[in-house]
């Protein structure tokens, strides 16, 4: 868990917790603390949500800043605020666990510049599924509301949000936590020295927080545990389903190669994939070879190659947001195994996406002598193996 | 096509292996092998590349989905990199889509990555046999009797 940095501020929630949390980013505005804020406003057709860059605090009454779903990945729209510059303006950007943890991700990458971003995120009970919710976005809110005052994400949410366990407490520079003190009201925290200025320039009157903490703490370690298991029960399951050869085509069979998956994944960020290139195009003499010699082969070709090549390219930066499946026409559960995956790589580098602790991304550096999980895979051209002088 | 199955799974498969060479070491190991007359697997196909780190996931994949059966990469020995550092970025490189075959159970140990000096020719000889024998026993790339890939 992230460690808390400064003391924390308590906001009164007897109006909810949408109310103070818009009075309080009103007041950042307002006293000048940051220029502008990138939140979530419900579209007019009301049956979805769009990320809005605003500084007129009046807008402030639209904004939601707990939707029920997630469209566009958070990321993303940090990415289009700062891919080319880090701008003038001090932006506070508040957005689920993982579309900040993937924030941080596209930074390593230099796809988006945090140096006057404040990032704000929250104790994230879920998402409801995209389809679900423009289905029925009523009964979906209705949903949604149950999941934030437990906490947890009952069968209603994505299932990459059932098994989540980066749902709170992730690197950040404030956090609203409201887990196991709803009674008390919501904690501010600040999760970083940039977060702690803030925090004290806002001069909030209120009692501090330190003695929530411990409460809101243990709360989040005991749901913490909950969503361990869940997670542990789907990797077995994943690890299962995908196994082998004949696995991957069932997982992946009615895959119709729109490439959805990955224009929704805020970490696939490639102007031009090379699955969609012109390179990766076979021509029909090669196409007609394969075919003759195994038979046969399907067209257009190689489905599978586009998933493991994804998974190969980005699994060690995948932050589990789920949204690769809830863009799947075909409901594939391509989380699930990018998910899997991912957990299987990152641990092979000791590299944890999304965290800002200093670690370089896997591929940008090395060790002369491999981290053991390396090592195992390339043993003969390590120190001491056999082709290593 | 019975037949051609048949012919495969016995003891006269003769594995396709591809080697991507790097040219400032192994690929001179194989010119050397060559001019020592050394006998090489003459069912294994030679790419060279400037650099092990020349090696991307696209290019192995490729390979292997469209039927390699085996896939040697090689380069120069740690310190010796033409380019300084390229065969530490390439071994990560590897490691991460072999550690994705590894957990999709898409039979990882068809690859592998070597260092062989200009040198070596001996060497050289020895690995490709090794590596060439040890996919002969794994048996064809599962991918060659799938027609839904
Ligand atoms: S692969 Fe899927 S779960 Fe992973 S970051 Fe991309 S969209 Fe999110
Ligand atoms: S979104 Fe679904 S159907 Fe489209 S390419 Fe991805 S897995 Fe296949
Ligand atoms: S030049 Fe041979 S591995 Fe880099």
């Amino acid at each position: 868990m992230t460690e808390t940095t400064g003391i924390p501020v308590v906001l009164k929630t007897d109006n909810g917790v949408e109310t103070p949390v818009r009075e309080f980013l009103g007041q950042m505005l307002d006293s000048g603390a940051v220029d502008a804020l990138i939140m979530p406003l419900k579209v007019p057709s009301g049956d979805s949500f769009a990320w809005i860059l605003l500084n007129d605090a009046g807008m402030l009454d639209d904004a939601v800043p707990f939707p029920a779903v997630m469209p566009v990945q958070g990321a993303r729209a940090l990415r289009s605020l700062t891919r080319k510059e880090k701008g003038d303006l001090t932006v506070l950007a508040l957005m689920r666990p993982c579309e900040i943890r993937a924030g941080i991700e596209l930074s390593k990458l230099g796809q988006v510049n945090t140096d006057n971003l404040i990032l704000a995120t929250y104790d994230c009970p879920g998402a409801i599924p995209l389809q679900d919710y423009v289905n029925d976005p009523e009964s979906s809110e209705a949903s949604f509301k149950e999941m934030f005052t437990t906490g947890e994400p009952g069968e209603n949410a994505k299932p990459a949000c059932r098994t989540c366990v980066n749902f709170s407490a992730v690197d950040s520079d404030l956090h609203f936590g409201f887990l196991g003190i709803s009674d008390e009201g919501m904690l501010v925290i600040p999760g970083s020295t940039r977060g702690a200025e803030l925090l004290q320039k806002m001069d909030i009157q209120s009692e501090t927080g330190d003695k929530l903490l411990p409460l809101w703490k243990s709360e989040v370690e005991s749901i913490l545990k909950k969503r361990t298991a869940a997670r542990d029960i789907a990797f077995k399951k994943t690890e299962s389903d995908i196994k082998g050869f004949s696995g991957m085509l069932n997982v992946f069979s009615n895959c119709i190669g729109c490439h959805n998956c990955q224009s929704a994944c805020p970490i696939c960020y490639c102007r031009l994939c090379y699955f969609g290139s012109e390179a990766s195009r076979s021509n029909p003499e090669a196409l007609m070879n394969q075919a003759i010699k195994r038979g046969g082969i399907s067209l257009p070709p190689e489905r599978i190659m586009f998933h493991t090549g994804r998974l190969a390219h980005m699994s060690l930066s995948c932050v589990s947001c789920g949204q690769c499946s809830d863009a799947c026409p075909v409901s594939i559960p391509v989380a699930d195994v990018f998910s899997f995956v991912a957990e299987q790589t990152q641990s092979t580098f000791e590299y944890k996406a999304g965290r800002n602790d200093g670690k370089p991304l896997p591929l940008r550096d090395f060790k002369k002598s491999e981290l053991p999980g390396v090592h195992e895979l390339v043993k003969d051209a390590e120190p001491g193996g056999a082709s290593h002088e | 096509m019975k037949d051609k199955k048949e012919k495969s799974s016995n003891s006269e498969f003769t594995p396709k292996v591809v080697g991507f060479l790097c040219n400032w070491c192994t690929y001179a190991a194989a010119d050397l092998a060559g001019g020592s007359r050394l006998e090489i697997p003459s069912s294994f196909s030679v790419v060279r590349v400037m650099c092990s780190s020349r090696i991307d996931h696209n290019l192995l994949l490729t390979t292997f989905f469209k039927g390699a059966d085996g896939i040697l990469v090689a380069g120069c020995h740690p310190g010796d990199c033409h380019y300084g550092e390229g065969n530490y970025y390439a071994r990560r490189r590897f490691a991460q889509l072999k550690k994705v075959m590894e957990t999709l159970d898409l039979d990882p140990e068809r690859l592998e990555l070597v260092w062989v000096s200009a040198a070596e020719g001996n060497r050289y000889a020895e690995v490709v046999s090794d590596f060439t024998e040890k996919i002969r026993k794994l048996g064809p790339n599962p991918m060659n009797s799938s027609t839904r890939f």
